[in-house]
This record gives C-alpha cells, sequence and structure tokens, in this order.
C-alpha cells in the first residue's frame, strides 16, 4: 500500500524530471532566478546585521542558519508535494473530481501530482548554505529537523487550503494565509515577546518552521526536539482530519476540466 | 477624445476592483502582516536607539507603509505582460483601436490607485495604533500624491519593459522574481538606503529603483520643497526614459510576432 503510494509520487517526479528536460532553457531559468532570489535575501541581511549586529540575540550566523532550514523546508515541500499551497483554488474550480474516482489516497495523490521546478533552486540554495556554515556533525539533526519542518509547511498549507470547502471562494486569502506563514518564518522569532511569540508558534506555527530547528541546532536539547517531533504529528492529524471533513462537503462544479 | 477611452478603461477596471474586493482585500491582509513583523522586528532594533540614520522608529514605519503601498499596488503587472508576450496573445490587442501598452497603463493604474489606498489606509492604521502618528503638515498630503502616482507610474513602466524582455528569457515569473528583488533592496522597499554601505547607497539613489520606493517614501517622512522638485524632476526623467525604452521594445517585439491561424 505505502510502497506503491510510493511508485506512484516517483512517476510523477519522472515525468516532471522528464518535462524539464524537454524545456532545459526555461527549467535552468527557474532554478537560478529562485537561487538568485534567495542569495539576494542573504545579502540583505547580511547588510542589516552589518550594521546593527544582533537583534534581541540573534546574529548573522543564526539567520543563516534560519534561511538553511526554510529554504530546504520550502524546497522540499514544493519539490514533493507541490500542491500544497494550491489545494483552495482546486476545490474552487471543481478539479478535486479526478483524484476522487482513483484508487489512491486522495489527499496524498493531490499534493504530489505537482513538482514545482522553482524550489529545486531554494534546496541547491539552502545546501550550499549548510555545507558552508552547518558543521557537518549536525548535518544528520538539520536533515531530520528540515524534514519536519516541510511537513509542518504541507500540513499547514493543506488545513488553509481546505477553508475554501467551507467558506467558498477562499482562494486567495488561503495564499495570503500561506505566504504569510513563509513570512513569518523569515524573521527571526527572538523579536516576538510574550502573547505575539505564542501566536507565531502555535497559530502561525512559523516558529516551527524556522524559530525551533534553529534554537535546536544551536544548542540541542531533548526536550524541544520531542516538542517539535509532537507539533508535527498534531498539525498533521489536524490537518488531514479538517481535509477530509470538508471533502464531505465537497461539491464538484460543472466545470469540464482536461488533465493534460 | 484620444485619451477618453483610456480615462474611461481606467474607470472601468477601478470600479471592477469593488467586484473582486476579496481579492484586494486577501493581498492587503498580506501587506498587514508583513507591517506588523516589521514594527516588532524595528522595536528590537530601536531599543537600543532613538534615532538611527535620521529615522525615528515612527518615521520608520511610515516610510514602510509608503513603500508596500507604492510597489505592491500592482503585483503581478509584469507577469501577466510577460505571459501575454510570450504565448503571443498579445495579437489579440493589435486589432482593437488603442494602444497596447496605453491600455494595460490604464487597466493597471485602475486597480493600482484603489490598492494603493487601501494597502495604506489598512497598513497605516496598523502602525497608527501599535507605534502612534506621523508629525506631517496636512498641505504637504498633494504633493506626496504626486510622487506616490509618479512612481506608480514609474514602477509600471520599468515593469512593461522587463516583462517585453521575455520574449528572449522565456519565462516571467522569473523575470518578475529578479525585478522585485531589485526594487526591496536597492530600491529601498525594505529598508532605508542610509542603512546600506555608503557605495551601495550612493548608486542606489540614483538609480531608477529607488525613485519607485525610497525618494518618495522618505520625502512623506521629511518634507521639503527642495526635495520634492528635485525627485518629481528625476522621477519625470526616468518615466521619460522607461516610456521610449518600453516603445522600442514593444515596437521590436511587434516585428518579430509571428501569427499563425488561430
Amino acid at each position: 500500500m505505502v510502497a506503491k503510494h510510493f511508485r506512484m509520487q516517483m512517476e510523477y517526479l519522472k515525468i516532471a524530471i522528464h518535462t524539464a528536460l524537454e524545456y532545459r532553457t526555461n527549467f535552468l531559468i527557474q532554478v537560478i532566478s529562485m537561487f538568485l532570489n534567495d542569495v539576494v535575501w542573504v545579502v540583505f541581511w547580511l547588510i542589516f546585521f552589518t550594521r546593527f549586529q544582533t537583534v534581541n540575540g540573534w546574529n548573522f550566523q543564526d539567520m543563516l542558519v534560519l534561511y538553511t532550514v526554510i529554504t530546504i523546508a520550502f524546497g522540499l515541500s514544493g519539490v514533493f508535494f507541490g500542491n500544497r499551497a494550491a489545494i483552495a483554488g482546486m476545490i474552487v474550480e471543481g478539479k478535486l473530481d479526478y483524484y476522487l474516482t482513483l484508487p489512491k489516497n486522495i489527499l496524498y495523490h493531490v499534493l504530489v501530482s505537482r513538482v514545482s521546478w522553482f524550489d529545486l533552486g531554494d534546496i541547491v540554495f539552502g545546501v550550499v548554505l549548510a555545507l558552508f556554515f552547518v558543521p557537518p556533525i549536525k548535518w544528520p539533526l538539520l536533515l531530520i529537523l528540515t524534514i519536519l519542518s516541510m511537513i509542518i509547511i504541507v500540513a499547514f498549507g493543506v488545513i488553509v487550503g481546505s477553508l475554501a470547502f467551507f467558506m467558498g471562494n477562499a482562494e486567495d486569502f488561503s495564499k495570503k494565509f500561506f505566504d504569510g506563514l513563509i513570512g513569518f518564518a523569515s524573521y527571526p522569532l527572538t523579536i516576538y515577546r510574550g502573547f505575539i511569540r505564542f501566536l507565531v508558534l502555535v497559530i502561525v506555527p512559523a516558529g516551527f518552521v524556522t524559530g525551533i530547528p534553529v534554537m535546536l541546532l544551536k544548542e540541542f536539547n531533548w526536550q524541544m526536539f520531542f516538542l517539535m517531533v509532537g507539533f508535527t504529528v498534531l498539525i498533521s492529524v489536524i490537518a488531514i482530519g479538517v481535509f477530509y471533513w470538508g471533502l464531505k462537503r465537497y461539491e464538484s462544479g460543472n466545470l469540464m476540466n482536461v488533465r493534460t | 477624445m484620444t485619451f477618453t477611452k483610456y480615462y474611461a478603461i481606467a474607470k472601468t477596471n477601478f470600479i471592477n476592483s469593488f467586484t473582486y474586493i476579496f481579492d484586494t482585500l486577501a493581498s492587503t491582509f498580506f501587506i498587514g502582516i508583513v507591517i506588523f513583523i516589521f514594527i516588532y522586528l524595528w522595536k528590537a532594533i530601536y531599543a537600543s536607539n532613538e534615532i538611527i540614520a535620521g529615522f525615528t522608529i515612527v518615521m520608520m514605519l511610515w516610510y514602510l507603509v509608503m513603500t508596500e503601498a507604492i510597489v505592491t499596488s500592482q503585483s503581478r503587472v509584469l507577469q501577466e505582460i510577460g505571459e501575454e508576450v510570450i504565448s503571443g496573445n498579445i495579437a489579440n490587442y493589435l486589432t482593437k483601436p488603442y494602444n497596447y501598452l496605453l491600455y494595460k497603463y490604464a487597466y493597471t493604474i485602475g486597480r493600482a490607485i484603489l490598492r494603493f489606498l487601501l494597502i495604506f489606509i489598512v497598513c497605516g492604521i496598523i502602525v497608527l495604533l501599535m507605534l502612534g502618528p506621523l508629525t506631517i503638515a496636512l498641505y504637504v498630503l498633494p504633493f506626496i500624491m504626486i510622487t506616490a502616482f509618479l512612481a506608480i507610474t514609474l514602477h509600471f513602466l520599468m515593469m512593461a519593459s522587463f516583462a517585453l524582455f521575455a520574449l528572449w528569457f522565456e519565462n516571467a515569473q522569473a523575470l518578475e522574481f529578479i525585478y522585485s528583488k531589485i526594487v526591496f533592496t536597492i530600491g529601498g522597499m525594505l529598508i532605508p538606503l542610509e542603512l546600506f554601505p555608503a557605495w551601495i547607497s550612493g548608486i542606489s539613489m540614483f538609480l531608477p529603483f529607488s525613485y519607485v520606493a525610497y525618494h518618495p517614501a522618505k520625502l512623506f517622512v521629511a518634507f521639503s520643497f527642495q526635495n520634492f522638485i528635485q525627485v518629481a524632476t528625476m522621477q519625470i526623467v526616468w518615466v521619460t526614459v522607461f516610456l521610449l525604452i518600453a516603445i522600442i521594445m514593444y515596437k521590436t517585439y511587434i516585428k518579430r510576432l509571428q501569427i499563425n491561424g488561430g
């Protein structure tokens, strides 16, 4: 069962790779432009931290680790679960019909049926950062944390995407919520205090996407690690629950869709 | 007569934007989040300084409200035009009795004005409640509006020029990425140029990108007539330059456009 699903995902990846190789220039442009995009951000923070040294205890080194985590986690989520921010649109346009008729897990199939090559640029960038700025002894931990972080990103995408089951045309809002998560996750967690920090950690789980992984990579402790694992499980369960609860309310559109 | 139709296009799209108000509100909501994050980021920085590069924290945040409102009021324009360039859909406009670039401008401005106002008001309220008001004389507002309008126009023309470049570049989204990052950084959208190392800020202040974000926003928080004249003049110069570039690029593009049946 699991093996079959995995094989299906590999098939989708294979098709995406073939398409990418067919349109090679376009593929390279996508990867390189995302890489450059990330370079610009890091240069921006370099300038920022040259001027201000630390922001509530965060320095440029922490920012580099933050970018390592977010680019790899976000990149992985785009390459392996490319539809994570597109679910609301698919619900609104009635595009879920196709998946309902097939003998595979619906949510999983929806998520994996698109591969975003732009996000490969993110992964490449994150790996380059990791090679230079994360000591090799911490690479296994980095890998585990970025995978957990990726799961949180995908789960959050599913939750906000599923709003469309209940709210009607929630496509734009859902996208902006998702962008909001990445927005919050791209800044130091230490700038927030008290109640706002709680919000950033739990409601918009940006703190779990980057803040806690960066703290763990700086100084590991089991308690925080299990908190991270626990939260990942919790948000995944919520995402799956919300999606299938909403799916019961799904009304197909009368649009005729052709998948090409 | 010539310009009435473009005015009608702008007006129609302005009214149309109200129909899709949720779309506009969603973008505004996101910019609101960004401003919210910025408030916390700058609070942390200003904890140990009262004034940084001539900016108090209130000035800094109102500066950012202005840059965000100008730059994000016309999101996706580059991608829209770029995709029409790549797909050849521009051909659909050639048979119509208007100029494509002017049509796009009128169409974009109609939408951008509403978005600019909404973003400015929502983000302004957030800053007002969390930090306080900006001290500004009411009579300067018309002048600020002029520079903001010129900035939006310049932003449009640069995006249109970049978008026409998509014919050779093949991917409009990638062009949008690159252009937006230029405006974010050396355009001064995310941070005033004074905070950059002297040589970067020196060059950036002269480049057209800073006339989209940095100069109009700086004028908003620290107004002087002398600066207004200087900024507005340079904006008009850059608008003219990019108008010429866009026209030349467009003509070159149309010559190379091939239409194969329908």
